[in-house]
């Protein structure tokens, strides 16, 4: 399999415009004879409907939620970047891209970052005619601020809750379209499969949630807004029922799957408190720029903080890292949080979380000026914790986030199957092995609103798509694959429940493929991964029926899915035989502990062809290579 | 082990092996639980009481619930259904009605963010779904909350199509106002102001996105059309009237005021009298 | 664009109705204790009082139609908000209990359709002792006039009369206690501090208005009408 990325001639400033130049449009009228399906109703997801219907296509949209405005980028906090340059601090778009770059550890593909940092000031401009209420100065002129380190302020933000914002923008303008006719709206269905005929994507099949029914649904193209997969490591700050699901059905379809070892991990969350732990929050980064992070010195140091006298305070960050301090990157701050935990210096009733201690911040500034700063953050972790933050110092431990990884997707944002476009976090394409703070948002926006409604239309217009009914062979192979997978989930009937086995697969994660990775590691991870998995599809048991609302049900099929892209991951962080970005190898590290990249050798994308599950996963990788015309590859170096 | 209990009504109680237990610790709770099952919308529902006796004062509520669900699970009985996704209080699925408060107990509170520690040893708790003829039950505590989007759909946005935005510093919005607006654009669409409202009235929800777009020089120019159409649906889904009640504010997570419901009725009359 | 009637039949157009009608019924009520007070003036005050609004003549049948109206309005709406109400939420709470905090329930707010339906059938009766009861006739200022004022104590001697009269004006007290916050709030009333002032100010007026109807039946049936605040009434 050759994969072509399609990224247009030219310098890199001009490519997407000549992209524009020479891609072929369609006219209203026949626009008008074109169905999208659109799966998922995140930023990508809604943006990409709206966009699509307000073009002129019919547009099927689906989600899993009871509406789309639940979908899991409602709860992005921070903001969102743009290369507005409103500050005045020497922003640009070269800036933008530059960091962007560089941030992804040169592991993502120059023109299409280019692209993202283009499109990301009329992101802002889109938001705010929609009535996104960003924050503002009193002159009534849109703020910004500086956000995960980055040197300009470029983050435009609403309060904490930027992705809510953002989303019920594009929410909002997708029932716009609902209301116009124009786009087909279903609510509680998830796609489990996708029909391929002729080698295109020509539809998928749904299952309903509610009433448990199998539903086909033909198209001309369809688009992937299905999310990140870091549920699976059961814990992560994703939502529940974020899941991998609709992306890995449809690698199983033939879509590759790219880089799935770059996992970002997140330091500041709230830690584990005990077994029923469903879920972990996230706290802003921004904790760090006044709390101190330390342990005690000596293991097992179960004695009360304030009872552990200053020398015997291990502050690791400040000795590692003197002149970044307790503000180094997140991958920095999480693998040190491992090590010294790993080491038994871990405090709280699990040992798994360490002090961010806000004592001296509150000495030097004064309680006022800390709660005025984070008294919202203080009163959440309050409330979760039971624990005051002002008297004692925090609690806090990594925790999964956001998964660089995903479908593989040509410059178009169209995966190896013709047809089948992938967009937001779903896809591989823009944060390489590392992701910037507000960037997120930024990626998912600029592919639903200016990315995927040109190509889509370049492609229709420049593919032959007969007309498909759905009562072709393919759909019926594919309702009837996915009924068969329900039913044997149904009768197996064995005794450990579907969380249990999420529970135990997302340890071996953690603790081998998680923060920190060795070939040894993640050998044996993938034994474990195979066992687990072979006696899940023995043991489970899985309550209720299929022919009414079971959520049991939807998390067993879910976490079939993630049985596999578990060994997947560790195949993936096993062949990558550097340190790079979220991927530590414990192998490749200087000897002061600094990720080693290797770009000779692991300047490329590892894109995974499946070819079966056989008690192991079968599957074959396929390489793009990276080429650097624009950017001068760089080693970080945080000391 | 701590033996489960399990039982259909409150006086005929089964005593049921427990799996194995979660962290033990010296603060575990017992705790009475009388919850709503229905099986769908068609079917009419009952109470069953549970009795959960290794309730941790770090739970979540709803991670109680999941320990609830494991055991019946092990026990071979149907888990209940309830509404989540976030567990972190933004995305507005979970809407639990709790002792007859919309989200428990707490104040700015929804109940996937409620702690266990809210509760003593031996409480009951009874836990109902969201009740108005607007949100039909699917499954015990799993409601149909479309309504909501169909307000939506009726006017709750600013008709910009993908491109064709001005400069977004062309317009400038007074601090003040774009405050304003946010206060009322934090609604997560949880649903608890109807369930906590005695006439089951949905006039919060639909006043906080009338407030927040009304209020931008964003969403002037269809802001009569906005108001007209938002309220006729409302209306048109069942919900009932606006009372004054201020039940809404009181369970809401997020804190929306009243004051919502007076700028959509303020925004109405400016509607009908300028036409 | 829905034109007034249709828009007046909207639960925006219905409450503030009500908001209006009600107000407009708090000055009825505020005048009407006016006048009730006439009964401690000089020995002919009240019945000059009532004297002199019968012979308005055609003003006082405008009122009256207005008020008939504004009544007819005000118990409508509220009726319907009921109705509207219970098929809002055909299955009720097993358990409820308001949440506390900003929220206005209270004994007051949860009983506007009691109070108000008790005091609807009140007016009938209350209509009929007063205004359509048989009176004595007088020589006011060279007028013939009815003994209004008669017939008011002879009536609150009865203790049924009495002890009922206070009761309803215990429920108007109570609809009043939040129908006059409610009806401002209905009218758009936004800030929040405006908002607390008029609550408080709204259970403030409610109380001394049932306190101030309520004194006049205790006090005629305690002093059998022979109290030093009431001249003019022959004491048997």
């Amino acid at each position: 399999m050759k994969l072509d990325s399609k990224v247009p001639s030219g310098p890199l400033e001009e490519k997407w415009d000549r992209h524009l130049k020479d891609i072929k449009l369609l006219s209203p009228n026949n626009k008008r004879k074109h169905t999208v399906i659109v799966v998922g109703t995140g930023l990508a997801g809604a943006s990409a409907a709206a966009s699509l219907a307000e073009l002129g296509y019919n547009v099927k949209s689906f989600c899993i939620q009871d509406s789309e405005r639940r979908a899991h980028s409602i709860a992005a906090q921070g903001g969102i970047n743009a290369a507005k340059n409103y500050p005045n601090d020497g922003d640009s778009i070269w800036r933008l891209f530059y960091d962007t770059i560089k941030g992804g550890d040169y592991r993502s593909r120059e023109a299409n970052v280019y692209r993202l940092a283009q499109v990301s000031n009329e992101i802002i401009d889109q938001a705010v005619a929609q009535g996104v209420p960003f924050a503002r100065e009193y002159s009534g002129l849109l703020d910004n601020r500086s956000f995960g380190g980055a040197q300009v302020s470029r983050t435009f933000y609403a309060r904490g809750q930027t992705g809510q914002q953002l989303l019920l923008g594009a929410y909002q303008a997708m029932m716009k379209m609902v209301h116009a006719g124009k786009i087909e709206n279903h609510t509680r269905k998830e796609m489990l499969d996708l029909v391929v005929i002729d080698g295109k994507a020509r539809g998928i099949i749904t299952r309903d949630l509610v009433s448990g029914e199998m539903e086909k649904w033909t198209g001309d193209a369809v688009v992937l807004c299905t999310g990140g997969y870091g549920n699976v490591f059961y814990l992560s700050t994703n939502a529940k029922n974020a899941n991998v699901t609709a992306a890995w059905r449809c690698h199983k379809r033939g879509a590759t799957f790219a880089n799935p070892c770059y996992v970002q991990i997140h330091p500041t969350c709230i830690p584990v408190s005990g077994d029923y732990q469903s879920k972990l929050t996230l706290m802003s980064e921004s904790l760090r720029n006044d709390g101190r992070v330390w342990v005690p010195r000596e293991k097992g140091d179960k004695r009360k903080p304030g009872s552990i006298p200053e020398h015997e305070r291990f502050y690791y960050l400040e000795e590692k890292y003197p002149s970044f301090g307790n503000l180094v990157p997140r991958d920095v701050a999480s693998r040190n949080a491992k090590i010294v935990t790993d080491e038994g210096m871990g405090v709280g009733a699990t040992g798994k979380a360490v002090y961010l201690d806000f004592r001296d911040a509150i000495k030097r500034d004064g309680r006022d000026a800390i709660e005025a700063k984070y008294g919202n953050l203080f009163d959440m972790y309050e409330n979760i914790t039971g624990e005051n933050p002002y008297k004692e110092p925090m609690r806090i431990f990594p925790a999964v986030h956001y998964t660089m990884g995903g479908l593989w997707v040509d410059y178009n944002l169209m995966s190896n199957v013709p047809g089948l476009f992938v967009a937001g976090e779903a896809n591989f394409s823009d944060h390489g092995a590392n992701r910037l703070g507000a960037s997120a948002l930024m990626q998912g926006l600029a592919d639903g609103y200016f990315v995927i409604p040109y190509t889509i239309g370049n492609y229709i217009a420049d593919t032959d798509l007969a007309a498909v009914d759905s009562n072709h062979n393919a759909f019926a192979e594919a309702v009837s694959n996915s009924k068969s997978q329900i039913d044997k989930l149904l009768n197996i009937n064995g005794d450990k429940s579907v969380i249990h086995y999420h529970r135990e697969l997302g340890k071996i994660m953690w603790d081998k493929v998680g923060i920190s990775r060795s070939r040894e590691g993640m050998s044996r991870a993938i034994e474990d991964i195979r066992a687990l998995r072979d006696e899940f599809w023995q043991n489970v048991r899985v309550p209720g029926e299929a022919n009414y609302y079971n959520k049991y049900l939807e998390f067993a099929c879910r976490v079939a899915d993630y049985f596999e892209l578990a060994e997947l991951m560790a195949l993936d962080a096993l062949q990558r035989e550097e340190s790079c970005g979220c991927h530590l190898r414990e192998e490749y590290q200087s000897e002061e502990g600094e990720a080693l990249r290797n770009d000779e050798e692991f300047s490329y994308v590892a894109a995974w062809e499946f070819l079966g599950v056989n008690g192991k996963l079968e599957t074959t990788m396929h390489k793009e290579e990276l080429e650097f015309e624009f950017v001068e590859l760089k080693q970080r170096s945080y000391k | 082990m701590i033996p489960v209990r399990h039982a259909v009504t409150a006086s005929t109680e089964k005593i049921i092996q427990p799996i194995e237990p979660t962290i033990m610790s010296s603060s575990d709770m017992t705790i009475h639980l009388k919850i709503w099952r229905q099986k769908n919308a068609e079917s009419k529902g009952r109470f069953e009481t549970y009795t959960l006796d290794n309730v941790n004062e770090h739970m979540s509520f709803l991670e109680m619930l999941d320990v609830l669900n494991e055991e019946l699970i092990e026990n071979g009985d149907d888990p209940v259904e309830f509404d989540y996704d976030c567990r972190e209080g933004i995305c507005g699925s979970c809407n639990l009605v709790i002792n007859g408060r919309a989200h428990g107990p707490k104040h700015m509170t929804a109940v996937c963010q409620l702690h266990m520690r809210n509760y003593s040893d031996g409480d009951t708790v009874v836990i109902e779904p969201a009740r108005a003829a607007a949100f039909p039950v699917i499954k015990d505590l799993v409601v149909d909350r479309s309504a909501f989007d169909r307000i939506i759909e009726a006017g709750g946005y600013v008709s910009v199509k993908t491109g064709s935005a001005p400069e977004a510093n062309l317009i400038p919005v007074p601090q003040k106002k774009a405050n304003q607006a946010f206060d009322y654009a934090t609604c997560i669409g949880c649903g608890a102001c109807v369930a906590a409202c005695p006439n089951s009235s949905a006039s919060l929800f639909t006043g906080a996105k009338i407030g927040h777009l009304n209020k931008l020089p964003q969403g002037q120019p269809e802001k009569q059309q906005r108001v007209l159409s938002m309220v006729a649906q409302m209306e048109k889904e069942g919900f009932g009237d606006c009372s004054n009640y201020a039940e809404c504010e009181a369970v809401c997570p997020v804190g929306i005021s009243i004051s919502a419901i007076a700028e959509m009725r303020r925004e109405y009359l400016k509607a009908l009298f300028d036409n | 664009m829905p034109s007034f009637i249709e828009a007046a039949q909207s639960q925006v157009g219905r409450k503030i109705l009500t908001g209006i009608t009600g107000l407009l019924l708090v000055f009825f009520i505020i005048f009407h204790l006016a006048g009730n007070l006439t009964i401690f003036g000089d020995a002919d005050a009240m019945n000059r009082y009532s004297m002199i609004l019968h012979n308005l003549g055609w003003p006082l049948w405008i009122a009256r139609i207005g008020l008939i109206l504004v009544f007819a309005i005000h118990a409508y709406i509220g009726i319907s908000i009921w109705w509207q109400k219970r098929k809002a939420r055909p299955e009720e709470y097993d358990v409820y209990s308001s949440k506390g905090g900003p929220s206005k329930q209270s004994l007051s707010s949860r009983s506007m359709a009691f109070t108000g339906v008790i005091l609807l059938i009140f007016l009938f009766f209350h209509i009929n002792t007063f205004a359509l009861g048989d009176t004595e006739t007088v020589i006011i200022d060279g007028q013939e006039a009815s003994d209004l004022k008669t017939l008011v104590i002879e009536t609150f001697q009865n203790p049924l009369y009495a002890f009922g009269y206070t009761f309803v004006m215990i429920l108007l007290g109570a609809h009043l206690g939040h129908g006059i916050w409610s009806s401002f709030t209905s009218l758009t009333m936004k800030s929040k501090k405006l908002s607390s002032s008029i609550y408080s100010i709204g259970v403030i007026l409610a109380v001394v208005l049932a306190l101030a109807f309520i004194f006049i039946p205790l006090y005629i049936f305690f002093t059998g009408g022979c109290g030093g605040l009431i001249s003019g009434y022959d004491c048997v």
